[in-house]
């Protein structure tokens, strides 16, 4: 298999990290997107995108920032999904797109400690209903559980309010893709409003291809999270400006690396512009003038990723070693590159 | 490569010097004057300079999630003289600007030591530490309601440190985080945990038995319960007496001298405290002194922060629940003209100036919860001119000062204390063996300042920084850029814990207790192991 490919030709690692290089040259504002990778993957990811002053972005930014805004704007109480598998006795699922995060963080079991309390899950919106009417329902459910009475209050809502109310140790999980932001704060502010009397965290569900960990990291290196730009020569963050496929599509942006080895897709607007592609061997572009293969985290080379399952950064090592480079030194190699260009 | 400091006054307080002379560096050491036929490569000229031991910050959070955490909570006020949570590789050069080249970061939970290692590894020019953040974990409580031995005890926490690369044991308001899970609202010395049946005061000492039977040098740091509630003097004086014989290093210590006199019933309690102190040897503490301007508290203190979250300037926070500690962070702003934050800062200065042994206080800010760590230059002038605090108390509100000693105080620190409060002192203080002093095999960690007029200025941009022989810093500027050592323990313990822990884990948490273990691959600075005490 070869190292990487320049168009059609197969190439060596050192030639496609020049041609790169070069191709970065070239460009007055690339964008650094994708970074479905590991902490060293977007280290490696920020650096490049200090030297090239470009802008950072990462697939799953909406979802991502979507919690972070709530977070910044508001501010809000969560919990890892450990210590709610093994205290919380209430479950409140807010909204769809839970089914695979419920199993693997085990809230279904029995408790694990405070084990004399049953464990009661109950469902705030779902796979059927319509998320457009769930923020009307955290908005009953809200006044409800401050003892208001409302008109049109159903009996399972009162029914709800009453368990979050008795809960011991409560807990409100939700995933940031299928909410949209307005009602991820008020499920933060029902929260707040349960611990005016009794114990209530929330427990945002992580976002896939590693974008908690991609965050985090771009946060020590610069203060902001992903969906920012350097284009100033000192970060900026917007999460309109600084979106990838945005820039691509405008014209803003004019060359790109996108950065795989996690399982993302491959956005459409990939080979719109100049694009040199991080990837793992087995994935499929439609053009990427540039291509250079690289290992999956945690498959091909140990990584540290964020662990959905803890809620916290994680080592995990390599399930099938494999000499693909990783992420990090390909992209530290076009870095190199840019700064002694011979 | 052999150079030599010339004709500096060089101020060693472990080796009873304080006079004109040289300092010989070798490669990464300081050395004894060699052979006069030795000719040095390199002469720095610092005649009319101070040559000390590079400093040492034993408590400032400057790595991990909760600091990442606080840094993206506040994008919006970076820039605006907003030091409270620089970037990873700003901490560096900010502390090796002042001359500081040795800090830890004092409050790391097992479960995020990893990323706590990784964070640190991209802050250039320091030496750092963590201390392991132990006391609210259903297992330790488990093993101390069910009356497991000392021996137990200590296993897991050696174990516990050892996994995550840790300098020592950090126990913070220990019971308050479990029991507010258990829906507790205040947690004092004497509290008892729901469900555990265990105190407070049994959790510290516990922790104190198990750091002396590990040999881990440095004492148990502990942030103690009821953290800035008018009164709460008598927890900290309460806290000292419940020390006994063992060592205890106490946190931030400011944050715990208020009483309850004058018209608005909060006052400054430093000079009880400082007295306490005095009387007992055993007993250590660092100030975690209040400087005005925004800053941010990150504190694993989860209750206390919950219970002042709607307090936060500007108005928000984040919490965070975990396995034991959690951590919250509330943006704050200290005001010079507020009643509660002037006797806040006025107590923190006569708990610095009220003390008679420089051995046994440490010169802090708690950074970023009582101010950013950049706001040492300005802590330095107040300690060591009158002048300089007469006007700064001008500037605050009268009523806060008739409730503190501050003004009558006329007290000027001296270089060799200071060189003895950070540096001489913390090196002690963490087992640290070849720093804080400039005799012979010392790292030659060595920062040089040029005395003015205007103290805040000399200590703002040192005149010259070596980090371990290597010019890093020459008039405040980088001229070389280097990576430090991280400073850990590795304290024997019984291997039988690691099978309770599996099994524990695996039970209650359905994960391997080894995954928040730091691998060995993490440390891309060298990793530097403190001998445990026999």
């Amino acid at each position: 298999m070869p190292e990487a490919a320049i168009g059609e030709r197969a190439a060596t690692l050192a030639e496609a990290t020049r041609e790169a290089a070069a191709l970065l040259q070239r460009s007055r504002f690339p964008v650094i997107a994708g970074l479905a990778t590991d902490i060293a993957g977007a280290e490696g990811a920020v650096a490049l995108a200090e030297t090239v002053r470009g802008a950072i972005d990462h697939v799953h930014a909406a979802a991502v920032l979507s919690n972070f805004g709530v977070m910044h704007e508001a501010g809000w109480m969560i919990v890892t999904p450990r210590e709610a598998r093994a205290r919380a006795d209430v479950v409140l699922l807010v909204g769809a797109g839970l089914g695979s995060f419920l199993e693997a963080a085990a809230l279904e079991q029995p408790l694990t400690i405070g084990v004399e309390r049953g464990r009661h899950v109950i469902r705030l919106g779902g796979e059927a209903s319509n998320a457009a009417d769930l923020p009307a329902m955290l908005a009953s459910l809200r006044a409800l559980v401050a003892g208001k009475s409302i008109a049109g209050a159903t009996q399972s809502l009162e029914a709800m309010a009453k368990t979050l109310n008795e809960a011991g140790y409560g807990v409100a999980v939700w995933n940031a893709v299928m909410l949209d932001p307005l009602a991820i704060e008020m499920v933060c502010g029902l929260v707040d409003d349960l611990n005016a009397r009794t114990r209530f965290a929330g427990l945002p569900v992580a976002a896939a291809c590693n974008g908690a960990g991609v965050m985090q990291a771009i946060g020590w290196h610069t203060g902001l999270p992903m969906r920012t730009g350097f284009g100033r020569g000192r970060p900026e963050h917007d999460l309109w400006r600084f979106d990838a496929s945005r820039l691509v599509e405008s014209g803003e942006a004019d060359a790109a690396v996108w950065v795989g080895g996690l399982d993302a897709d491959v956005p459409l607007w990939i080979g719109k512009v100049p694009t040199v592609a991080l990837a793992a061997p087995d994935t499929r572009f439609a053009a990427a003038p540039i291509r250079i293969n690289v290992g999956r985290p945690a498959i091909d080379h140990d990584a540290v990723l964020f662990d959905a399952r803890l809620g916290v950064l994680a080592a995990s090592p390599a399930r099938a070693a494999s000499k693909l480079p990783r992420a990090a030194d390909v992209l530290r190699g076009i870095t190199l590159a840019l700064a002694s260009p011979c | 490569m052999l150079s030599v400091l010339r004709g500096g006054r060089v101020i060693d307080p472990v080796h009873h010097r304080d006079a004109v002379g040289d300092v010989w560096v070798e490669d990464e050491r300081v050395i004894a004057p060699p052979d006069a036929g030795r000719v040095p490569d390199v002469v720095h000229d610092v005649a009319g300079a101070i040559v000390v031991a590079g400093g040492i910050d034993i408590h400032s959070h400057i790595a991990g999630a909760n600091v990442n955490t606080a840094r993206l909570l506040l994008p919006e006020l970076r820039g605006n003289d907003f030091a409270a949570v620089p970037m990873a590789r700003e901490i560096g050069r900010l502390y090796a600007r002042m001359g500081f080249t040795t800090v830890v970061e004092p409050a790391i939970s097992p479960e995020v030591a990893l990323q706590a290692q990784i964070e640190l590894a991209a802050i250039p020019f320091i030496d750092k530490a963590i201390l392991t953040v132990i006391g609210n974990e259903d297992f330790l409580l488990s093993l101390l309601r069910d009356g497991e031995s000392d021996a137990a005890i200590a296993d897991y926490a050696g174990r516990t440190l050892a996994g995550s690369a840790g300098l020592g044991i950090k126990v913070i308001n220990p019971g308050g985080a479990a029991a507010f899970k258990e829906n507790v609202r205040a947690f004092g010395l004497d509290d008892v945990v729901p469900r555990y049946g265990v105190s407070s005061r049994a959790i510290v000492q516990a922790m104190q038995k198990a750091v002396v039977a590990l040999g881990i040098p440095h004492p148990v740091h502990l942030h103690c319960n009821n953290l800035g509630l008018p009164g709460n003097v008598e927890t900290a004086l309460a806290t000292i007496e419940a020390a006994g014989d063992l060592p205890l290093h106490l946190a931030h210590l400011q944050f715990y001298a208020y009483g309850r006199e004058g018209p608005r019933g909060f006052s400054s309690a430093a000079p009880q405290l400082s007295e306490a102190l005095a009387r007992h040897p055993r007993i250590t503490a660092d100030v975690g002194q209040v400087m005005f301007g925004q800053t941010v508290t990150i504190s694993s203190d989860v209750l206390r922060q919950f219970n002042g979250r709607r307090g936060g300037r500007p108005r928000k926070y984040a919490i965070m629940e975990g396995e034991g500690n959690g951590v919250g962070i509330v943006p704050y702003r200290y005001r010079r003209t507020d009643f509660f934050n002037a006797v806040q800062w006025a107590a923190g200065l006569e708990l610095f100036l009220l003390n008679a042994d420089p051995w046994r206080l440490f010169f802090t800010t708690d950074h970023p919860n009582g101010a950013p760590f950049t706001a040492y230059p300005d802590m330095f002038a107040l300690l060591m001119s009158q002048s300089v605090r007469e006007q700064w108390i001008t500037t605050v509100p009268a009523e806060a000062m008739a409730v503190s000693t501050l003004p009558s105080i006329k007290r000027e620190y001296t270089w060799p204390e200071i060189a003895i409060m950070t540096r001489s002192a913390p090196a002690w203080l963490l087992g640290l063996d070849d720093r804080g002093h400039l005799g012979p095999g010392a790292r030659a960690d060595i920062a040089v300042y040029r005395p003015g007029g205007d103290i805040a200025a000399t200590f703002r941009s040192a005149e010259l920084v070596l980090k371990s022989g290597v010019v890093v810093i020459r008039k405040g500027e980088v001229v070389e850029t280097v990576h430090g050592r991280v400073l850990t323990v590795r304290p024997d313990f019984d291997q039988a814990i690691e099978r309770r822990l599996a099994a524990y884990h695996d039970a209650v948490y359905g994960v391997p207790h080894t995954v928040f273990d730091v691998p060995a691959a993490t440390f891309t600075d060298r990793l530097e192991r403190v001998p445990c005490r026999s």
